[in-house]
């Protein structure tokens, strides 16, 4: 394992990868300093550009997107009471108070800081639980890999926004969705409808674009997107951050990390309680929780360092299992299986460098992310300023643009307007498409390891199961319970940070 | 709190009848083996999966059927007015336009024609911004596309006719 974790810091130190992290990181800042337009919609609309490169370019570019979409939704938050991204709305109770009290610059280093020891340090900690966990997926057989798949699938409805049976429904929906084109076993023809666009199933990413990024843009033009941010708003007020406030600061950094990296590492969860609960933690162990919504420098590094510490665990179940937790990592499993790397237990066995090497280079986008953050906090304060109603059609075409390129096929511009308007509605009718894209997207490998598992059985399946794969029979006796556990759990913090 | 039947009462009867509609098709829409290799003895059929599929969404529409009288979430589109549904849907048309528009008049056309309206349509009245926004973003996206990135977005019709003189 040594070995392989070595041979990944050598893919990783590359001159070109820290080149297009740094790209990433620049747009992602740029997306995030936009109230509005959210990281999830422009890793979905930037993710073509990560195909016709190489992977050790392509995914950290995406990665980079990640990190700086999260830290720039705190800009708006801070300087205009805009939150950016879901993942800054709890950094709007601090955040625009330092700016009245002219200490804006100050706010902006310390959710800087306080993002980069977040994310660097739960990035540490899954390189170091990822090994041991890619073990024990190694050890998986197809009966193992399809009820983990089936938990997973389950636990993400039961802890998705909104009303549980909802949820499963839309679980279903993308199933069905993943049953267009071909069976993966015989290879035979399914709901095509004789369309010769679709026999081999439905594209992934027109349908990642349309989902994410399409009924982002309609929501943000239902008011028309004249109205730009009047305010005088100046990042340079106030002096820099001194050393000695963010010591203060830092056992609020390291709590929030804690609780981050902890919230990451259960499916659908996400930023935005993880945002909440660092927050409340900070208020309930400062000897001075009245001073919290007044302008606290702690409630800035309490929000955004327990934000971006969901980052990295969110990667563990992504890369050992090929089970996406959220948004975010579905679109970066497209990303993936574009480059033809499906992520699960095998590709820790036979890219084992390479995904340490995207792990490293995670890590290493957390230092150019201090070095460009520190020095470009005043470019993108004045981003906030940029009039929507230039960007949203430039982000039309460029979604456009993105989702033709692949295939060069007309056809795939009318999926991504068909699951545009279709992820609008859903939006608006409060069904969560996360559980959606998940089952869309592990739908052929559930049914292929069903398949194997049906064959391996001989005809007596309950008998396999339950006397043959003991582990096996415990996932599936477990997925109930540990499904419920999961809906009590999240419910009860989104009741508590008042997250959806 | 009484019980009332709502807009998921609605999705509901709307899942179950798509739940019916793919039990009907199922026969029809999954082709057969040409040679049957010993199928029933592994019960591995390519309709298994689309039937379970199918009596998830039975099951699981009727229990959300029943459940739906006792939600109280609220329908968000009621809470548009005109003005955004106009936006909205006027967006889609032109999001649906543009696809075949980028196929006839080539990508950096459609594209100027798509940003120029939308913007406008948003309510951008600087126009000398818009041309030029409208005009250099189209030609640097396919610029980058084509030849940084070796891709293929719709040529100019013009590159067609006169391949050996083409503008990018």
């Amino acid at each position: 394992m040594w070995d392989v974790f070595v041979e990944g810091v050598g893919l990783a130190l590359r001159w070109d990868t820290f080149a297009m992290m740094s790209v990433g990181l620049m747009l992602g800042m740029f997306v995030g300093a936009l109230p509005g337009f959210t990281t999830l919609m422009a890793m979905a609309i930037l993710l073509p550009l990560s195909f016709f490169v190489e992977p050790m370019i392509g995914i950290p570019f995406l990665l980079g997107v990640y990190k700086g979409g999260i830290y720039g939704g705190s800009i708006p938050a801070i300087l205009v009471s805009m939150p950016g991204t879901g993942a800054a709305v709890a950094t709007t109770f601090d955040g625009p108070a330092l700016t009245r009290k002219k200490k804006a610059r100050k706010a902006l280093e310390i959710a800087l800081f306080s993002s980069v020891f977040g994310d660097l340090s739960s990035d540490i900690v899954t390189i170091l639980f990822i090994g041991p966990i890619a073990l024990v997926a190694l050890m998986m057989g197809p009966p193992e890999l399809a009820a983990v798949l089936i938990l997973a699938l389950i636990v993400i409805a039961s802890t998705s926004t909104g009303v549980f049976v909802k949820g499963l429904l839309m679980l279903i929906v993308g199933l069905f969705f993943s049953l267009v084109g071909q069976d993966p076993i015989g290879a035979l023809s399914r709901f095509t409808f004789d369309t010769f666009a679709i026999r081999a199933g439905i594209p992934l990413l027109p349908m990642l674009i349309g989902v994410y990024a399409l009924p982002e843009i309609l929501i943000a033009i239902e008011n028309k997107a004249t109205e730009t941010i009047r305010q005088n708003i100046s990042s340079k007020e106030g002096g820099k951050l001194t050393w000695d406030e963010f010591r203060s600061c830092f056992r609020t950094i390291c709590r929030s990390t804690a609780i981050g990296t902890g919230i990451g590492m259960m499916p659908g969860v996400g930023q935005v309680a993880a945002a909440f609960m660092g927050y409340a933690a900070a208020k309930n162990a400062s000897k001075t929780p009245e001073k919290f919504g007044q302008g606290e420098l702690e409630g800035v590094a309490a929000a955004e360092a327990a934000n971006n510490a969901v980052n990295g665990p969110t990667m563990v179940p992504l890369l050992t299992l090929g089970v996406p937790g959220d948004n975010i990592t579905a679109v970066l499993i497209g990303a993936f299986i574009a480059q033809g790397l499906r992520p699960g237990p095998q590709l820790m066995e036979e890219q084992g460098a390479l995904v340490y090497a995207i792990l490293v280079a995670m890590v290493c986008a957390n230092l150019l992310f201090l070095v460009i953050g520190y020095f470009t906090i005043p470019l993108f304060a004045r981003v906030v300023m940029i009039r929507k109603s230039i960007l949203l059609p430039l982000t039309v075409v460029f979604a456009f643009a993105g989702c033709y390129v692949p295939r060069s096929d007309p056809f795939d511009l009318l999926v991504l307007v068909f699951f545009g308007a279709f992820g609008y509605c859903a939006k608006k009718l409060s069904f969560d498409l996360t559980p959606m894209v998940m089952a869309f997207i592990l739908g052929p490998v559930i049914e292929y390891s069903i398949g194997q598992t049906l064959v391996l059985s001989q005809g007596a399946m309950l008998h396999y199961i339950f006397i043959e794969r003991p582990i096996t029979a415990a996932i599936v006796l477990l997925t109930p319970v540990l499904a419920y556990l999961m809906w009590r759990r999240v419910t009860r913090i989104r009741r508590q940070t008042g997250s959806r | 709190m009484t019980a009332r039947i709502n807009f998921n009462s609605v999705a509901a009867v709307l899942f179950i009848a798509f739940a019916v509609i793919l039990f009907l098709i199922i026969p029809h829409q999954i082709d057969k083996p040409m040679i049957v290799l010993s199928q029933d003895e592994n019960n591995l059929k390519a309709s298994l999966f689309p039937q379970l599929v199918a009596g998830c969404l039975l099951v699981l529409g009727i229990w959300f059927l029943f459940k739906s009288p006792t939600l109280r979430e609220e329908n968000q589109f009621r809470k548009l007015d005109r003005s955004a549904l106009i936006n909205v849907l006027v967006t889609l048309v032109a999001m649906l336009i543009y696809g075949p528009a980028m196929m006839e008049l080539g990508f950096v056309v459609s594209s100027a024609i798509m940003i120029a309206f939308l913007s406008t349509f948003y309510g951008n009245r600087n126009h000398a911004l818009t041309a030029v926004v409208s005009v250099c973003v189209p030609i640097a996206m396919y610029f980058c596309f084509t030849k940084l990135l070796s891709t293929s977005l719709p040529p100019f019709p013009i590159d067609t006719i006169l391949t050996n003189y083409s503008i990018l």
